[in-house]
């Protein structure tokens, strides 16, 4: 018989997916084991193919800013999914719904009374100094409390074994649309990989967010709410996603020219027959750009007068402008101490070891280890700016020291997270490759979590950086379960 | 529906209807080319140099000196009037309005699109090839737009968009011709007088068409009657502006009579002067004139609908309520 490419299958001696620290098979991947030992690498590469040609005409790309042909690419996609047992997904969707309930408790106190600041909880600096803290939204109260939406939270498996969160995203989380995609084109291509009826359906997410964002309209608004998505349109990288998720939850995609806001401090959709009334704003554009009047005034993806709008209450923009602070890499340092005064609870899922230059004494250990941490810039995102301690030159280490003694508030240190790898294609065989997975929450009346989410694999050997815009792809995820899961 | 939206349909109805023409018109001119009656019309030149300036070709050529006129016509993104460059146009709307769209309409026109993109080498062989292809995908887009979308005010913009460039190049075919119409006319139905007809039917689908319609030989005035006055043939001029104005009714019934009455009066006139008209006059009064003159009037067309409908100035619905008596 032809050789399978799951035989011979060596983890890094790092966590692994598919085996655990004692070598042995998960119970969860037993049955996706079986049916790889049926698959040759020409069986890989043909069915890989039709994924791609899958992905390519149904137009599922990213755009590569400039005119010519091949500017579209698809974002890798690697067969071989991971899969989470339901036992875990329990922690996971938990520890999941805990955060969110407290960083929007923590985002709706900082925007009114300040009772953790006031506490001392977080230093004041922290909070206030985020360039995510938006001073103009002070006392705004959204419906139902929720300042964020949709977040997505990043989650990798650490040494000791179970989900650690990397970090939040707060403001326009991306990636949903993978989730939903890959799945669709896994039950094309790859049907023998599945075990029967135990794959949780992840196709429930639009209509959770249309749900959550209908939840989320003014008090004022007595009628049918009317909800749009306002998109940075067809030149964003992540443009297939708004126009995917307009279609699949019956939103209409607007762009910033269609719509204004009136005297009445409403906000209106030109439409051919006149005006029309907007009660939700599920907004895919950045704070900066939202609002030209308020923030940058070269912005012409905004709205003149939208932050106006928002304020007086007529409109509500998911996620609320400001939200942003609660997902800052430094106010990350103190999640675990927000859940505590919010909820009185300890944190289910619990932060990477985080040490804030700010505080003197972290500063201090940061110095003295810097070999063996990764340095992080606050308020980047991509993966840009990261230096990885032990992988650095001495003079890239001794640069990146320097940047952050003169701007402490903008850096955090982390260990070095080996975070698990998962088998992936590459040369005729699986090979580890570290992953992580982001969960999309939604916040309504009660959070939700999409069961499973987006698995972003790093492609490179060795390499610690998933992100696409790095060459990162991604996978499906599995959580398995039967009823009542 | 959103102003932006309805605008971008109607272009999608425009682009992918060019597209398909510019396919068909150019296997005529592929075809004649090769048995040696050499251009046979200036249908070709008239369509697709009027949109391509000379000096854009002769940039391309300087360029890379080995660019074919077909390949310029056909497949240069250097040629903004390309067929290629043409349906990109198209695509490029089709992907901003892919929640309004179904997927499979999507999917067909992004194959159309890879189709054209990643073509490695053109060689002459390739025309025919190349623009049956694109005639059967347009043709599959249409179809499936049809019977895959939503019947709503979006799709009624599209299809007037469709009307709309089908009307302006019939139109065009038939003017490349005019000139044989001349008087005085030198044995008008001679026989390369008939080859030229004949081009101009196959350019407008309307062979069989012609023949089917107890027209016997195929001669100029019959041939001009056809495709401009028929009511049953689907591209004359008459069948698309009947559609046009059906279409457009249908896509403003729920628009404020102030915005939606300049071009129904451009229609309904337009319309009525069809009805009246017939083809022994308009020869003896000038083809060309004629033609003329229904190109500008769809630009009037064009431009009441852009002007009063999808670009006009915001007004509140309550006002508009009572500008129009309460209606």
């Amino acid at each position: 018989m032809a050789r399978s490419i799951i035989d011979g299958y060596e983890t890094y001696g790092t966590p692994d997916e598919l085996f655990d620290e004692r070598g042995e098979l998960r119970p969860a991947y037993r049955e996706l084991a079986a049916a790889l030992r049926g698959w040759s690498p020409e069986r890989y590469e043909e069915r890989q193919e039709r994924a791609d040609l899958a992905l390519l005409s149904a137009g599922i790309t990213f755009n590569v800013y400039s005119e010519e042909q091949g500017t579209e690419r698809i974002f890798p996609f690697s067969l071989i999914p991971r899969i989470v047992d339901g036992a875990e997904w329990r922690t996971i969707d938990a520890g999941l719904r805990q955060r969110l309930k407290a960083l929007n408790l923590f985002l709706l106190d900082l925007y009114g009374e300040q009772r953790i600041l006031r506490e001392k909880i977080i230093p004041a600096e922290v909070a206030l100094g985020s360039p995510g803290y938006k001073p103009e939204m002070a006392g705004y109260e959204p419906p139902l409390g929720v300042y964020a939406h949709v977040a997505g939270c990043d989650l990798v498996r650490g040494e000791r074994g179970g989900m650690v969160v990397l970090e939040d995203n707060l403001r326009t989380p991306s990636g949903v649309s993978y989730v939903l995609e890959n799945r669709t084109v896994m039950l094309r291509v790859a049907p023998d990989l599945f075990p029967r009826r135990r794959v949780r359906a992840v196709d429930d997410y639009p209509n959770q967010l249309l749900a959550t964002l209908l939840a989320a309209r003014p008090p004022a608004c007595t009628g049918a709410p009317r909800a749009v998505l306002l998109t940075p349109g067809v030149y964003n990288s992540a443009y297939f996603e708004h126009s995917f998720l307009g279609k699949r939850t019956g939103l209409t995609l607007v762009e910033g020219s269609d719509l204004l806001v009136d005297s009445d401090d409403t906000v209106y959709l030109r439409s051919t027959s006149g005006l029309e009334r907007v009660d939700v704003i599920y907004r895919r554009i950045d704070d900066d750009y939202l609002d030209p009047l308020v923030y940058r005034p070269d912005s012409l993806l905004g709205v003149p007068g939208l932050m106006r709008a928002c304020l007086a209450g007529t409109v509500t923009l998911a996620n609320a402008p400001g939200a942003g602070v609660a997902d800052d890499k430094v106010v990350y340092r103190w999640a675990p101490e927000i859940i505590r005064f919010y909820l009185g609870e300890e944190a289910i899922l619990p932060n990477v070891e985080t040490f804030a230059a700010v505080i003197p004494a972290e500063l201090d250990h940061i110095r003295a280890h810097a070999r063996e941490l990764v340095l992080k810039p606050a308020n980047a995102s991509g993966g840009y700016g990261v230096l990885i301690g032990p992988q650095a030159s001495e003079a890239e280490l001794e640069a990146t020291l320097a940047r952050i003694e003169a701007e402490p508030r903008d850096w955090i240190a982390q260990p070095l997270v080996e975070f698990s790898s998962i088998p992936t294609f590459e040369g005729g065989t699986l090979k580890p490759r570290r992953a992580d997975l982001r969960p999309f929450v939604l916040s309504g009346d009660e959070p939700w979590v999409i069961p499973g989410g987006l698995t972003r694999v790093a492609l490179r050997e060795g390499s610690y950086v998933v992100n696409s815009s790095q060459g990162g792809g991604s996978k499906d995820t599995w959580v398995l379960g039967g009823e009542g899961d | 529906m959103l102003s932006r939206v309805a605008e971008n349909l109607y272009w999608l109805g425009r682009y992918v209807e060019r597209t398909e023409n510019i396919a068909r018109m150019a296997i005529v001119e592929h075809e004649a080319s090769l048995e040696g009656a050499g251009n046979v019309g200036g249908i070709w030149d008239s369509l697709i140099h009027a949109t391509a300036a000379d000096e854009v070709f002769e940039a391309a050529r300087a360029e890379s000196p080995d660019l074919t006129d077909s390949e310029f016509l056909l497949l240069s993104m250097l040629n903004p009037g390309s067929l290629r460059a043409t349906f990109a146009r198209a695509r490029e709307l089709a992907r901003g309005l892919r929640e309004y769209i179904s997927r499979e309409v999507w999917e067909e026109m992004n194959g159309l699109y890879l189709f054209l993109a990643y073509r490695k080498q053109f060689v002459a062989g390739d025309v025919h090839e190349l623009c049956t292809e694109t005639q059967r995908r347009t043709a599959t887009i249409l179809g499936l737009f049809d019977n895959t979308v939503l019947r709503d005010e979006g799709r009624e913009w599209f299809r007037c968009g469709m009307y709309l460039e089908r009307a302006d190049m019939t139109s065009r075919i038939v003017d490349a011709k005019y000139h044989i119409l001349l008087p005085p006319a030198d044995a008008v139905g001679g026989p390369f007088d008939r080859f030229q007809w004949i081009a101009v039917l196959r350019s407008a689908s309307a062979r069989e068409a012609y023949q089917r319609t107890d027209r016997g030989e195929v001669e100029g005035p019959l041939v001009a009657e056809l495709l401009i006055f028929s009511r049953d043939f689907p591209r004359s001029l008459s069948f698309c502006l009947q559609a046009l104005q059906r279409h457009y009714q249908q896509a403003t019934a729920e628009t404020p009579k102030r915005r939606r009455a300049r071009a129904a009066r451009h229609l309904g006139i337009l319309n009525l002067d069809m009805d009246a008209g017939d083809v022994e006059q308009v020869i003896d009064e000038g083809l060309h004139e004629f033609l003329d003159d229904f190109q500008a009037r769809l630009i009037d067309v064009d431009r009441s609908i852009t002007e009063d409908i999808f670009r006009a100035a915001p007004f509140h619905p309550e006002l508009a309520a009572a500008a129009e008596g309460g209606r």
